[in-house]
This record gives structure tokens, sequence and C-alpha cells, in this order.
């Protein structure tokens, strides 16, 4: 019984060390500016994936040029730019907010904007109506048209 | 202000309408290539058969279709017909030659298609890694370019060319230029 308790505990001690162990292992710089690059871009053909996760053949071939560029020395931006001018605005997972695409950035403030003010000024509108006192005048001219009709009649 | 008010409620709708509207024809599945009307990148590589490499600076001059295919894809298939029947057609014409490029592919795969389907004659690239397909931005196959004399994309076809496609949409550019 005791034997087994300490085999147990051999065997714990023996896994969490090597999950330590390759937790430490570090990575190659080179292999980390290439994940990075690759998981900003989309892939291609499967829509919602980045290259680096996707198993398309596409997207493998496309880690192959992201890795070679980065072998060469050129930068991330430099390597983003090179699938932008090729694909377009579509391979960046994260879409750029200058040019056309600010608007939709921008747009829903200005459009909240907008109705808020219009609605501070309905607000204001129908606030001050009740008070208005064209509607007093109207009635009065009414009763004052019945009165006249009544004795009208009566005369 | 009760006009201005309607007037401008219906102007936002029809306008949220008009963006639905816009959004119902956007096809997510197909990119729309940015590389219309810039330069189209160079290239000198192996050819298909073994013969002396082929290099796109070459054909400067004239308007050049290029094919990207393989002999995995299905689509392929059904526009090879209509490539062989092309080929023969504008075999004659002074200002206007095809190439291949054949990518992610092995040579005997294409070699075979090419047996089996009939070899239209031109010539064909051989890119296994699909460096050059990454080079012109393509991200499936068949797609096709067309190239004006001066080397600048004019025309980007994703998907096969259809029967007419030469007359409908490459002789027009071709009429404009030349």
């Amino acid at each position: 019984m005791r034997l087994q308790s300490l085999m147990l505990a051999c065997v714990f001690y023996m896994v969490f060390q090597g999950i330590a162990l390759a937790s430490e292992q570090k990575e190659d710089p080179t292999e980390a500016s290439v994940r990075s690059i690759a998981q900003s871009l989309r892939c291609a053909v499967c829509q919602n994936q980045s290259v680096y996760e996707s198993n398309s053949d596409l997207a493998k071939d496309m880690l192959g040029v992201i890795r070679t560029k980065v072998a060469k020395g050129e930068t991330e931006g430099a390597i983003r730019d090179y699938f932008f001018q090729r694909y377009g605005d579509y391979i960046y997972l994260e879409p750029t907010t200058h040019g056309g695409n600010s608007m939709l950035w921008i747009g829903p403030f200005v459009a909240l904007l907008v109705g808020g003010v219009a609605l501070l000024s309905a607000l204001k509108k129908w606030r001050r109506s009740p008070q208005a006192p064209s509607v007093p005048v109207k009635t009065d001219a009414f009763h004052q048209r019945l009165k006249e009709e009544m004795e009208k009649m009566d005369a | 202000m009760s006009n201005l008010w309607k007037t401008s409620l219906l102007a936002a709708v029809v306008a949220i309408l008009g963006l639905f509207a816009l959004g119902l024809n956007n096809d997510p599945r197909n990119i729309p290539s940015p590389l219309i009307g810039r330069l189209a990148t160079p290239f000198s590589a192996p050819a298909l058969d073994n013969g002396p490499p082929i290099s796109l600076e070459s054909l400067r001059g004239r308007w050049v279709l290029v094919n990207f295919w393989g002999s995995w894809c299905g689509s392929c298939r059904l526009e090879h017909p209509y490539l062989m029947q092309l080929a023969t057609m504008t075999r004659n014409r002074p200002d206007f030659v095809m190439i291949g490029v054949d990518f992610k592919d092995t040579r005997s795969g294409a070699q075979q298609f090419l047996q089996t389907l009939g070899d239209p004659g031109y010539r064909q690239v051989f890119d296994p890694d699909q460096h050059i397909a990454i080079d012109w931005g393509v991200y499936g196959a068949p797609e096709t370019y067309l190239l004006d004399p001066a080397g600048t994309i004019r025309y980007k076809q994703v998907g096969p060319l259809f029967n007419g496609w030469f007359e409908k949409i490459a002789l027009p550019l071709m009429e404009k230029k030349t």
C-alpha cells in the first residue's frame, strides 16, 4: 500500500515536471513573428479562420510564404501589406479603420447624435404643446358660434 | 416641421433598405481583386513540360490570358473544352496569347489531365507550391487574368470561363485599347 502511493506520487511528479519543462521551452523568435502575422490574416477559402489556424492548402502555403519572408528579414508591416496588395480588405481578420471603412466606425455615433438631438427637440415640443393657446381660442370661437346660433333659433 | 420629419424618416428607411439590397447582392465568397489596373507581378518559372522556363515579360506587347488551374479542380475540367476552343480560335491573332499556370499540382497529375482532356497547345507554367498563385492573389481554381500589352491586369475571372467569354469580355477591352 505504501509502495503504491509512493509510486503514484512519483508518477505525478514526473508528469508535472514534464508540463513545467514543456511550458518553459522558448519559441524561436522568428516563429513568433510568423505566428503574429499569420493570425492577423484571414484564410481566403475558409472565411472565419486565420491563416495560422487553417488547415487548407492555400493557408499552409501562405504560411510558407510568410515564413520565407520573415526569414529574409522583411518587416511585419511589409508582409501584411504584401497580402493586402493582392487580396484587398478581405485578407485582414480585423479590418482597417481608415478610408471608407472609417464610416462604419464613426457612422453609428453620428446616427446616435442625430437621433439624440431629434429626440430632444421633439420632447421639448411635446412639453410645450399643452399650453399652446390656439386650442382654447378655437373652442371659444366654437362656443361663441354655438351661442349665437342658439340665440338666433330662440329669436 | 412635421414635413421635414416625414421626409427625413422616409430617407432613412430608403437608405437602410438600399444598403440591405446592396448587401444581398454581395457574394461573401467572391473576393474582389485589388489588382485590376495594376501591373501584374512578373515571373520566370519552370514549364510543365520541362521545356525552357516561361517568363511573363517575354510576352509583353500582346494581350495575355493567364489561366490558373490544377488537375485536382473539378471546375477546370468543365472549363477545359472552352480553353481548347479559345486556343484554336485565337491561334492566328498576333495580338493575343494564352498561357496556363498549373498550381498546387503534380507533374504527372497535370500531364494526365492534358492527355485525357486534350492539350490546348499553349505553354504551361508549373507552380507546385503555388507561390505564383499567391503572388497573383489567387484563392481558388480556375481563375483567369487578362493582361494588356503593357502588362497591366485588366480583368479577372473567378471561376470557369464560359462560352462566348472572349467576345463578351475580352474583345471589348482589347478593342477599346488597341
